[in-house]
């Protein structure tokens, strides 16, 4: 058996219509945001959750991490399922929500980490242990003392993932964490993932907007749309099957005549430069090069898949979400 | 002119959405006027005074039904002023001293019309001696309404004041929460100010929390004969006009010091 | 023990976190002198006026006012996060992180909120009940001392199962949470006056549904040597326990109101 094992996960929210002219009551509506969703994941996974906004995805993580109970469906993680006997389950797990802070604001977040101790009842020397190595890791040497009001969101990033690991949790939840945060900050933070991952085998599941974050930490990414899970697979294996465009430029050492490419293919000049978008599928990459070689002298040239940005929008498009 | 007047219709579309909390509010104001309705009886069982309990009772009523035009802080301006948001409102193209001056007006009218008026009649169906009495006479009726028009413009002005003030220090809850607490005690909601000693009324009823509503209610039960009315309404307007002229200045000066430190 | 250890270091920490705008704290606290002196100046007024109510004197309604005001400022004090903070929590979605954590969702709403400004409140009460006590003549022993003492204990803890009613409207999100108030507010402001000037509909009120006259009223008219009702002394240790029995009973509830929060998500 996996470790998380979701099967038919089913929730609806009722929600309150404006109240229409003339109506004393408003209606009420229902809105169903998980309509039996079902998936397993392996201990030490690294999993992506992705989807547009209210594809059902934070309800997912809010029934996984205990604070929702479902309609329907089964759910069980490490063998306890999240919404019987809550607070034995959560010992087990860390949530960080990116836009939610779960440290207190106005003291030092030293303070805050100790009184995190005492709430998971952290032995004390297994609390010294780990947070020394969770402090190296995320860089949080120079600013324990410093109220967490006035620090950087990146900072406060790296704050907040302290807080919900130092109880060494299993499971951690992310939700949007690199959302607002600078290049750097967001670099900073998939490396530290990416170590808790490999060095303690922490299962992370991951929701965001960002593909970058998806490309450099998941290993396996789930889509989700409509409350229905839509693909779930490797990354690569999703994006080629809506990486129908790629960019060429080539920039040739001296002047050359200009080429006639096949239909399909457009390209632009610049002095000597070409910057041309074909389809694989159409033209085999091996054959265009053949046609770019015979055209000169190639001084350099790049290959570059489109925009993953881009390809995601694309398929939300097609899969009609 | 246009554009105060929308302010003014913007926010009574605002206050009309929270019925549920109005109908709330209008409960819970009830019973705290039967507590102290109750109250003043059992001390007047003991010891009746000069002034009838019927003029304390209708007293109480009045000051329960028109509570939001005294106290009713506008949570979304004070957010404004805390997250310096308010810059925008300093950018557009009208008086920002009467543009406030509309929202609060509007504010604490339309709140307190809605919670009054069932209120009062609520408060009339109750029985003698319980409940509020009919005004003293058909001119008293007329010259309370004036002052207490009168009154509620000079009460737009000194919460605008304080709202001025609160933008200088961003703390809400310093000098404008005192001056609210000073409120509750001098406009007589804490205790009709016919209550307290008679030395202290003479200077209390001057001062420009009791214009709200301890002038009006006075003219509408008769403490004030209608002859007195030229001098009670002659201080109520030279207050209002003393207190917009301070708000007026204070804002200015607000608007200046935004542009000068950048904002 | 180990509960009770996280509440006072919880506190202790908001605490610190309060004294980080030294300014602000002081101006507030300030603020509530001014209210709490305009409350005590009004019953001074009154008893200026109209020198006593029924057989309770001017130094015995002294007395309830400092009862009242000990009792539900402590509350405040100490229990703001039950008093005053639920509904933002359930508002911002702070609710959500407490339940990521492994202990009852009742401590750590109480745990994360005070209220230290009320400090001032607490002092106006205290100065209340000496004047009163002095002026009634009350001669301390030590069964009094207790009385009053299990008196604003009982207080406090029925004062916060009301106040979790308004927590569990939230929960469900009734909007008319203001109507909660006239228990709390309004319970403060008639039970600052003992309970049997008011007429029957009110006694029945604050005696059963919310007995601030059994916390408060019994045990405070038995220190003044004029027992409520002319009932026995016994009954002043005994009716207080009203307030544990609201308290636990609300208790219940709020647990009941987060599992439907739980179920209907946020």
């Amino acid at each position: 058996m996996s470790y998380i094992e979701v099967n038919g996960l089913r929730k609806s929210f009722v929600v309150r219509k404006k109240r229409e002219k003339g109506k004393l009551f408003r209606e009420k509506d229902t809105v169903e945001a998980l309509k039996g969703v079902s998936f397993s994941v392996e201990k030490g996974e690294l999993v992506g959750y992705i989807g547009p906004n209210g594809a059902g995805k934070s309800t997912t993580v809010k029934i996984l991490s205990g604070i929702l109970t479902p309609d329907g469906g089964e759910a069980l993680v490490g063998g306890r399922v999240p919404w019987r006997e809550r607070r034995e389950y959560v010992k087990h797990i860390g949530v960080v929500f990116g836009q939610r802070s779960q440290l207190w604001w106005d003291v030092p977040i030293i303070d805050s980490f100790s009184l995190l101790k005492d709430i998971y009842r952290i032995p004390s020397a297994e609390y010294e242990k780990r947070l020394g190595e969770l402090k190296e890791a995320l860089g949080l040497n120079d600013i324990m003392r410093t109220p967490l009001r006035l620090l950087s969101l990146g900072q406060r990033m790296r704050a907040e993932l302290c807080g919900s690991l130092l109880h060494r949790p299993e499971l951690l939840f992310l939700d949007e964490p690199t959302i607002g945060l600078d290049a750097v900050s967001k670099i900073a933070l998939r490396d530290f993932l990416k170590w808790e991952n490999s060095e303690h085998g922490t299962t992370i599941m991951l929701t965001t907007h960002d593909m970058e974050d998806i490309a450099a930490l998941c290993s396996r990414v789930m889509v989700l749309g409509h409350g229905q899970k839509l693909f779930d697979g490797r990354l690569p294996d999703l994006l080629e099957k809506f990486d129908t465009v790629r960019t060429v430029n080539v920039k040739y050492g001296a002047a050359v005549p200009s080429v006639s490419f096949p239909e399909g293919v457009s390209a632009s000049w610049t002095d000597n430069e070409l910057s041309l978008t074909y389809s694989p599928a159409k033209l085999p990459t091996a054959q265009l090069l053949l046609l770019l070689q015979e055209a000169g002298p190639i001084s350099e040239m790049t290959l570059q898949p489109e925009n993953i940005d881009h390809l995601i929008a694309a398929m939300y498009k097609e899969m009609d979400l | 002119m246009r554009g105060y007047f929308s302010v003014f219709r913007m926010r009574l579309r605002m206050e009309l959405q929270y019925r549920g909390a109005m109908i709330g509010g209008i409960l819970c104001q009830m019973f705290f006027g039967i507590v102290l309705v109750a109250l003043y009886r059992a001390l007047y069982a003991g010891k009746p005074q000069a002034l009838p309990i019927e003029a304390v009772t209708t007293y109480v009523w009045l000051q329960q039904a028109f509570f939001r035009m005294l106290v009713s802080t506008d949570p979304d301006l004070l957010d404004k002023i805390r997250s310096g948001n308010i810059s925008y409102d300093l950018c557009r193209p009208v008086n920002i001293y009467w543009f406030y001056y509309s929202r609060i007006a509007a504010q604490k009218l339309m709140g307190s019309l809605m919670r009054g008026i069932p209120m009062l009649v609520f408060a009339f169906l109750l029985p003698k001696g319980w409940g509020l009495s009919l005004p003293a006479s058909a001119p008293g009726l007329l010259l309370g309404l004036l002052a207490l028009i009168f009154g509620f413009l000079c009460m737009c002005a000194l919460e605008n004041i304080s709202m001025g003030f609160t933008m200088r220090t961003l703390d809400p809850r310093g000098i404008q929460g005192m001056l609210g607490l000073l409120m509750m005690t001098f406009s007589g909601n804490l205790l009709p100010l016919t209550l307290f000693p008679d030395s202290w009324q003479k200077v209390i009823t001057v001062l420009p929390y009791a214009q709200l509503m301890d002038a009006p209610i006075r003219l509408y039960s008769g403490i004030y004969a209608p002859q007195e009315a030229p001098r009670i309404l002659a201080v109520q307007i030279v207050w209002t006009f003393v207190l917009i002229t301070a708000g007026i200045c204070l804002w200015n000066a607000n608007k200046k010091r935004l542009i000068v430190q950048g904002g | 023990m180990d509960t009770f250890k996280l509440y006072i270091r919880s506190i202790g920490m908001l605490l610190k976190g309060h004294l980080q705008y030294p300014a602000s704290f002081v101006m507030q606290t300030v603020a509530q002198l001014v209210m709490e002196g305009g409350e005590m100046l009004a019953v001074i007024l009154l008893v200026d006026r109209f020198e006593r109510v029924n057989e309770w004197t001017g130094g015995d309604l002294f007395f309830f006012f400092g009862m009242m005001s000990v009792s539900f400022y402590i509350t405040e004090f100490f229990g703001r996060g039950v008093t005053g903070d639920f509904p933002s929590m359930v508002r911002t979605g702070k609710l959500d992180t407490l339940l990521l954590r492994p202990r009852t969702i009742f401590v750590q709403v109480l745990c994360s909120g005070t209220d230290p400004r009320r400090i001032t409140c607490i002092a106006v009460g205290v100065a209340a009940l000496a004047v009163g006590s002095r002026m009634s003549g009350v001669v301390w022993t030590f069964a009094k001392v207790l009385a009053l003492v299990e008196s604003v204990c009982m207080s406090c803890m029925l004062i916060l199962g009301l106040f979790l009613i308004e927590a569990v409207f939230c929960i469900h999100s009734v909007k008319s949470v203001e109507l909660v108030n006239a228990l709390t507010y309004g319970g403060r402001s008639a039970c600052q006056y003992p309970i049997d000037i008011y007429p029957r509909p009110l006694r029945i009120l604050f005696s059963v549904a919310a007995p601030f006259a059994l916390t408060m009223h019994v045990p405070a008219a038995w220190i003044l040597g004029k027992p409520l009702y002319g009932w026995p002394a016994w009954t002043t240790f005994v009716t207080p326990l009203s307030g544990a029995v609201v308290f636990a009973l609300m208790v219940l509830i709020f647990n009941r109101g987060m599992k439907f929060y739980r179920s209907t998500g946020s």
